[in-house]
């Protein structure tokens, strides 16, 4: 078994709800970034930021897991018959043989930030309403959808910060050759919290304007808020029409906790083992749908690494400017923007891009160019020096 | 159910437990557990400005670790963390200057706020290039986290170590969150060939969870995410039955299955 079939999925971030919205905000360079107006946050920034959560509790059996993230998890759920599309794996293969397992750096923090600030006056005791477990527990995305969906198939959530949600792609891939499963729901859900603005703020990596990946005058990140979900099963048990996922590749920096490998060496090891899982050589990609968050460093170690792995002038895309950088989710908007692409036929422009950064010595442009696209390189690597690399592919 | 993998070897802190060696007589129930606050010995991993920015947390991980992976090529092998919570001391502290007008949050309590964190350290400090995860399951962490570590090494070859930890919950979460005691770890898994133990996994639906057979190891059990393992720990050491069965996510168990290997009896 070498590649799987993705037989469904969908997104949803500031670029749009649902994947007509989000491929064309991709294809037509529409930014879904505004300046911060979350409440309790006081950052001269812009975020990417998903409208109308505030206002969509979730209720009934699910209420108590009530939280920004796991709203923002439904969602997503709700659109491109995503919900029909894993009824049908579950006639298919058993709710059972069905895994969920997916991405998220901060989970339902949001939550606790609130519950903190609601303590007792007089006691400091939390609000009785304040359900960590079903919140904020780093597992809670992952007890929701499978609650949700009505799965018990294998089950958990990856945290290794912005790569959480690519990596679960490999994990798939390995759950379903061991045969604990045969079929897995994976993506990611990050959400806008205190934690992540001001946290990131504090490390000087957040840009006061709108991020501008790849650009000579990149100041940073803008963060953003996003859910992606993909239904992935054997070649052999899906439609010849459905994309498929080809390669993957992991790796650590062992380098620093924030900061990337300055040549990029450890993002350069995930992409090459991913070529080699795909059997396909750099010159097979179309162009890299790279991390591209708009930090001064992170942009230079991955421009290296793409250098070192496919050459110079390597073309490529970074998408953060539509979105923001939604952090764990990041893995799994980049495989939504892959598929948009590869169904579209484009590759993207790159927003926010007018000075390409000599030093980079990529082929990035600010516009994206219609031209038949076979195969994606998809970038996403985390704190810790967590770097994974996937290989998404056209039907046959 | 799973194809066969090999443990290597173990370790283990928690409290009145400070090594896989020296609890090997409790957990066969042949010495009787005595009750004492986990202290965390300085790891050796990490030169000790390095172990100045780590987190009690991060340290609790990585004894784990250093033990499990003795005599292995901790250059190399592949590493699976799992969590249920990850390191609530910083959570506590970020959300607690969240409240504050104007709120300053340390970047080296941000940068170590991420679940990936100890995964993150323990690749720097053993200079490993090799892919880390970091994952959590609530109370179902360790059974997600051995699924992830015997997948990983399947399909990947080689050798995976799995640490499992978690730290007690600050003053204000002891009721939403009843973690009291630290608690964490490790198994160094690889191949069949040359370990002492082999390990085969089969997912369940939901099943009764196999107690410890000793009181206080059961007591234990529940004071922690990661003192889950204990059943299978006893089972290590030469107590129970081959068959030990773990609470896993989604309302699923997991059986362990353990067998001595004939030819390296530990």
């Amino acid at each position: 078994m070498n590649a799987l079939a993705i037989t469904a999925h969908t997104q949803t971030s500031a670029a749009g709800t649902g994947n007509a919205a989000g491929a064309a905000a991709l294809r037509e360079g529409r930014s879904g970034l505004r300046r911060c107006d979350l409440p309790d946050v006081d950052l001269e920034t812009f975020i990417g930021r998903v409208d109308g959560l505030e206002d969509h509790p979730l209720g009934g059996e699910l209420a108590a897991f009530d939280c920004r993230n796991n709203r923002l998890a439904e969602l997503a759920l709700q659109q491109d018959g995503f919900l029909d599309a894993v009824a049908g794996a579950v006639r298919r293969h058993g709710a059972d043989r069905v895994a969920v397992l997916l991405g998220t750096s901060t989970s339902g923090i949001a939550a606790t930030e609130a519950a903190y600030r609601r303590r007792d006056p007089d006691t400091g005791a939390l609000p009785p309403d304040y359900d960590y477990r079903h919140t904020q527990n780093m597992y809670s995305l992952a007890d929701y959808v499978a609650t949700r969906l009505g799965l018990n198939g294998p089950a958990m959530v990856v945290s290794t910060a912005c790569s959480s949600s690519a990596k679960v792609f490999a994990d798939a891939w390995r759950h379903l050759r061991a045969g604990v499963c045969d079929a897995a729901i994976v993506g990611g859900v990050d959400s806008l919290c205190g934690m992540t603005l001001y946290g990131f703020n504090a490390l000087q990596l957040v840009a006061p304007e709108p991020c501008t990946p790849l650009d000579r005058q990149r100041r940073g990140i803008s963060i953003g808020e996003a859910a992606g979900f993909f239904l992935l099963e054997r070649e052999e048990d899906a439609p010849a029409d459905a994309p498929r996922l080809t390669g993957h590749g992991e790796s650590s920096d062992a380098h620093h906790m924030s900061a990337p490998h300055p040549e990029g060496a450890g993002a350069a090891r995930a992409m090459r083992e991913a070529l080699q899982r795909a059997g396909c050589a750099g010159t097979d990609v179309d162009y890299v749908l790279m991390h591209a968050t708009a930090t001064p460093a992170n942009d230079r170690s991955e421009a290296r690494a793409l250098a070192d792995v496919l050459g110079p002038q390597a073309r490529c895309a970074g998408t953060k400017g539509l979105t923001g950088h939604t952090l764990g989710a990041a893995g799994a908007v980049g495989a939504a923007q892959a598929l948009a692409s590869l169904a579209g036929d484009f590759v993207p422009g790159t927003a926010g891009l007018t000075d390409p950064d000599p030093e980079l010595d990529l082929d990035a442009r600010a516009t994206s160019e219609a031209r038949p696209v076979r195969r994606v390189m998809l970038n996403a690597f985390g704190f810790g020096g967590n770097n994974c690399s996937l290989l998404l592919e056209a039907p046959c | 159910m799973l194809n066969p993998v090999g443990i290597h070897a173990v370790g283990l802190i928690g409290p009145g437990l400070t090594d896989f060696p020296s609890a090997r007589e409790i957990l066969a129930g042949r010495e009787e557990h005595l009750y004492a606050p986990v202290q965390i010995p300085p790891t050796s991993l990490l030169p000790a400005n390095e172990r100045r920015r780590t987190t009690q947390t991060i340290r609790l991980a990585l004894h784990a670790a250093e033990e499990a992976s003795e005599g292995g090529d901790r250059t190399s092998m592949r590493s699976v963390f799992a969590s249920s919570s990850g390191d609530m001391d910083i959570i506590d502290r970020i959300c607690e200057t969240l409240t504050q007008p104007d709120p300053a949050v340390s970047p080296m309590q941000f940068h170590n706020s991420v679940h990936n964190a100890p995964a993150g350290n323990w690749s720097i400090a053993t200079r490993n290039p090799a892919p880390a995860t970091a994952l959590s399951g609530f109370t179902g962490t360790v059974a997600a986290g051995l699924l992830e570590a015997v997948t990983l090494q399947l399909a990947e070859g080689g050798e995976v170590l799995l640490v499992c930890y978690d730290v007690p919950s600050m003053e204000l979460f002891r009721e939403v969150r009843p973690v009291h005691e630290h608690f964490a770890f490790g198994l160094r898994l690889g191949p069949v060939a040359g370990a002492p133990w082999r390990l085969r996994l089969e997912p369940r639906p939901q099943a009764v969870e196999t107690r410890c057979r000793a009181d206080a190891l059961e007591a234990l059990r529940d004071t922690n995410p990661a003192a889950r393992c204990l059943p299978l720990l006893e089972r290590l050491a030469g107590a129970h039955a081959q068959e030990v069965v773990l609470e896993a996510p989604a309302g699923r168990s997991l059986a362990v299955h353990v067998e001595e290997s004939a030819e390296d009896t530990p």
